[in-house]
């Protein structure tokens, strides 16, 4: 059967959660198009984008879903979470209203997805250094008290923008490699591509654990 | 030699002989022979060199016979000569013969040749003939393999074009199949020349060949497309140029596109269902059914879920077609989407349905409204505002929760009318008031922070509102019917108030507040009247007032009217000035909460102070400015013409009991 070359091996999906302002969007559109948005408008509801990266070897398309941190949208926002194999929890670090609110936040995220989701804490302006409300030693301490994943970024200097989606993707490969993923699973927030274009069968999928170097 | 010298000797003597007279002949001789030069004179010189080979001796007897010595030698060399000149002479006759024999020798070839050529003359013409033919058929042979490059396949496209039967698509084919297409479209040049039939057979070729190969991609395209039913659809480039290809057969890219759009459908049901029932892997998230008991939760997850999912399908649309370049493709990928999305509207709808038919209450009909109102914006910003049964059956659901928010609000109002509260003691709002405010300030509010953007929010509010307010404002006249004038526009003032309150706190209520001011604004009228005519009556100034409203100049001055005296008159102000007897006023809270400017307007109800103070007082208050120019006034003028006092300034000592209900009870 053919063997045409695919784009990507799996599809990882993302959520950006985190208070109005922080610049949730400011990092997707870092991520996506290279680019700041100064003055990007709130959201509405849910964003969305994409982009193919590659994480050990792999190419790995990732699906992001760019929340609004308003809270009216939170009702629509929660239904968003589930089904996400990773969630980038954003807070403010000149605003430390916004790293309060995390708990919060986060106390969202475990209920809503999988054990697997892997979450990774981001202190985003980290270019405004003079204006800093947080400190990485707090927010570091956070992370490790909650077994997050954590970096300091800047959407408007694109600093630490590409790793904080690399890092959150090497972890979710990783937990995919050692099996700890189920992927045969529905909604596990990963999808493998499809070994044999013509088949159609799901349940004749192998299982993945050995596969994922033989491309 | 010899004969030189003696020829000159000669001369001499005969020069000698002719010129006698001419000096001394001998001396001449000598002179001559003195003069001549001998080293000059070469032939003499090998004379005498010569002579002196053989003259060895210089005797009588050899000087005597040297004559005959030289000519003796003179003969034998001539001999000689004649001897060695005769071998000479042989040789070149010998020459001379072999010259003969090659000048006939040369001649017989030369005639030979003649011979030769004119035997060759034929051939050669004929081979230069050959020759220019061969060279024509070189150039028609290039001709030939030109036209062959451009309008036949090679051997290695050819194989492309077969073998795309049982292997699978590569680039060669599509560059094969590029060929075939450029070759069918050059080929027209040919029909217009001599070589139509030649143009012709080659576009038939061409045309069967596209029409296979054509027929092969759609084939293999149709089974990529088959296979692609599971939730990750990762398109090949190949089969984005499969894509691209078949757009020149619209029926076969129609098909191919049905085709995918099948296997994409049947995937997003299975995927939809699966998140309903099944969950994420070891239950969590848990599946959406779970959550079935909170309806904004169960819809949210629902249409979340088919948002995404809705995206995702368009990303693989995006790829599938993103070489197509044929006008409309944007209209076939919402058209696809449409049809992928259809499959999962049924379960939606059955769900959705049976969320609303379970009557969840008014609010949360409008909350669910309002979220398949969002989600129905959001998902046409994807796949268009093309007719996709998914929108259809959003809106569907939209309009029948709007249906049954409405009817949920319309029965609330008829069973209040069905039982019409009397207007408590207080006069104040009745309960069923309050609650229903209660349940509108809460829809209301639903909205406010609903998702839907402003200009779809403000759509329905005035629907809202009349379904609402309507029935309460009737639900108030028809509980105060009983009551005396008085009283009733109180309860009404209050239970306006009340609404007006309420409503205030939204946006888009502009104009119901506006009616409601103005309403207020009636009744507080009436009750202005009320309490001016009871203030009259009870300080016994009825009849004058009267007196002094008909009163007209022919009648002459009003005191000599009767009743009219001074006398009367000041025993009138003199009661009129009187701590008045227990008075009921209701004070509709008006005064106490514009008027902050004084202790004396903060407890006294407008109505009464109009009354008491037309002049000044607080007039701060539209509703009750209003009166001041009504027939109070004229009256009150002219009663402080008579007291000589203004009114205005005296504190008034009046025990006034009031019933003072405040409207801000929340
Ligand atoms: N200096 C600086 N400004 C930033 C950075 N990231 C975002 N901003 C600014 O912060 C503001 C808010 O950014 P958004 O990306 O819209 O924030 P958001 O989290 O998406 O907000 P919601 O959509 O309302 O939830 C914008 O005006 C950005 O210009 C950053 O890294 N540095
Ligand atoms: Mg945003």
């Amino acid at each position: 059967m053919a063997t045409a070359p695919y784009n990507y091996s799996y599809i990882f999906k993302y959520i950006i959660i985190g208070d109005m302002g922080v610049g949730k969007s400011c990092l997707l559109h870092q991520f996506t198009e290279k680019k700041f948005m100064a003055d990007c408008p709130h959201t509405i509801g849910v964003e969305f984008g994409t982009r193919i990266m590659e994480v050990s070897g792999q190419k790995i398309k990732l699906q992001i879903w760019d929340t609004a941190g308003q809270e009216r949208f939170r009702a629509v926002t929660r239904s968003y979470y589930r089904g996400a194999a990773g969630a980038l929890m954003v807070y403010d670090i000149t605003r430390r209203s916004t790293y309060n609110h995390l708990s919060s936040w986060l106390t969202d995220a475990r209920n809503l997805t999988n054990p697997n989701t892997v979450i990774i804490l981001i202190g985003n302006k980290a270019d405004l250094e003079a204006q800093r409300d947080v400190t990485y030693d707090e927010a570091k301490q956070f992370a490790e008290e909650n077994g997050l994943l954590f970096l300091e970024a800047s959407a408007k200097t694109g600093e630490n923008v590409e790793d904080a989606f690399l890092e959150a993707a090497k972890k979710i490969y990783q937990n995919i490699q050692d099996g700890s993923l189920d992927l045969n699973a529905a909604e596990s927030g990963v999808q493998h591509k499809p070994s044999a274009p013509q088949g159609g069968r799901l349940t004749s999928e192998p299982t993945p654990q050995r596969e994922g170097c033989g491309c | 030699m010899s004969e030189n010298k003696v020829e000159m000797s000669a001369e001499i003597v005969q020069n000698a002989n002719v010129q006698p007279q001419q000096n001394n002949p001998l001396s001449r001789k000598l002179n001559k022979i003195l003069e001549t030069r001998l080293d000059n004179d070469k032939e003499m010189l090998e004379a005498l060199k010569a002579l002196s080979v053989f003259f060895t001796e210089n005797s009588l007897r050899t000087r005597r016979n040297l004559r005959g010595d030289i000519e003796r030698r003179s003969l034998s060399i001539n001999e000689e000569f004649a001897r060695i000149f005769k071998d000479v002479k042989e040789e070149l006759e010998s020459v001379n013969e072999d010259v003969h024999a090659m000048s006939t020798c040369c001649e017989e070839m030369t005639s030979r040749l003649k011979a030769a050529k004119e035997q060759t003359q034929d051939l050669i013409v004929k081979t230069n003939k050959l020759q220019g033919e061969n060279h024509r058929l070189e150039v028609r042979a290039q001709v030939a393999q030109a036209f062959l490059t451009k309008f036949q396949l090679s051997g290695q496209e050819m194989a492309a074009l077969r073998g795309a039967r049982d292997s699978p698509i590569t680039e060669e084919f599509f560059r094969a199949l590029t060929r075939v297409k450029q070759i069918h479209e050059d080929v027209k040049v040919l029909l217009r020349t001599n070589q139509q039939t030649a143009g012709l057979e080659i576009m038939e070729q061409m045309a069967v060949l596209q029409e296979t190969s054509y027929e092969q991609l759609y084939r293999w395209a149709q089974n990529e497309c088959r296979g692609l039913t599971q939730e990750s659809c990762d398109i090949s480039p190949v089969l984005s140029q499969a894509m691209e290809a078949l757009q020149d057969r619209p029926v076969l890219y129609k098909y191919t596109l049905d085709e995918f759009g099948t296997a994409r459908r049947a995937a997003v049901v299975r995927g939809f269902i699966d998140a309903l029932t099944r969950g994420g892997p070891g239950g969590t998230p848990r599946p959406i059914e779970m959550h079935s008991h909170d309806p904004m939760r169960y819809v949210g997850d629902m249409l979340a879920w088919l948002h995404q999912a809705t995206a995702s399908e368009k990303e693989h649309l995006d790829a599938l077609l993103k070489q197509v370049t044929v006008r409309g493709v944007e209209e076939n990928m919402q058209e696809v989407v449409g049809h992928i999305t259809e499959g999962v509207c049924r379960p939606l709808k059955v769900r959705i349905e049976q969320v609303i038919v379970a009557e969840p209450g008014a609010v949360l009909l409008y909350k669910v409204s309002n979220l398949l109102k969002f989600y129905h914006h959001t998902i046409s910003a994807i796949i268009g505002t093309s007719v996709a049964t998914l929108l259809i059956t959003i809106e569907d659901m939209n309009v029948l929760s709007k249906k049954m928010f409405f009817n949920s609000l319309s029965l609330h109002a008829s069973r209040l009318m069905d039982k019409v509260e009397l207007p408590p003691p207080d006069l104040g709002p009745t309960s069923s008031l309050t609650q229903t405010l209660a349940l509108l300030r809460e829809v209301l509010a639903s909205h406010d922070s609903s998702v839907v953007p402003l200009d779809a929010r403000q759509a329905d509010f005035a629907q809202v509102l009349s379904c609402i307010l309507d029935p309460l404002l009737q639900l108030c006249t028809v509980s105060a019917s009983n009551l005396g004038t008085a009283d009733m526009a109180t309860y009404m003032v209050n239970s306006l108030y009340v609404m007006k309150t309420t409503l205030a706190l939204f946006e888009f209520t502009d104009k119901r507040l506006e009616m409601l001011e103005f309403q207020i604004e009636a009744h507080l009228d009436t009750l202005i009247n009320e309490q001016a005519s009871f203030v009259l009556i009870r300080a016994g100034l009825s009849y004058i007032y009267s007196c002094v409203q008909q009163h007209s100049t022919q009648q002459g001055p009003l005191s000599t009217l009767p009743g009219m005296d001074t006398s009367s008159l000041k025993a009138a102000m003199v009661q009129f000035d009187l701590p008045p007897p227990p008075l009921v006023f209701y004070d509709c809270d008006y005064s106490v909460d514009q008027s902050t400017d004084g202790s004396v307007s903060s407890t006294v109800s407008p109505a009464f102070q109009t009354a008491w103070y037309p002049n000044g007082g607080v007039l701060k208050i539209g509703a009750v400015q209003h009166s001041y120019f009504g027939t109070l006034p004229n009256f009150c003028l002219w009663i402080r013409q008579y007291k000589g006092t203004d009114p205005h300034r005296t504190e008034p000592h009046h025990s006034v009991e009031r019933r003072h209900y405040r409207v801000f009870q929340c």
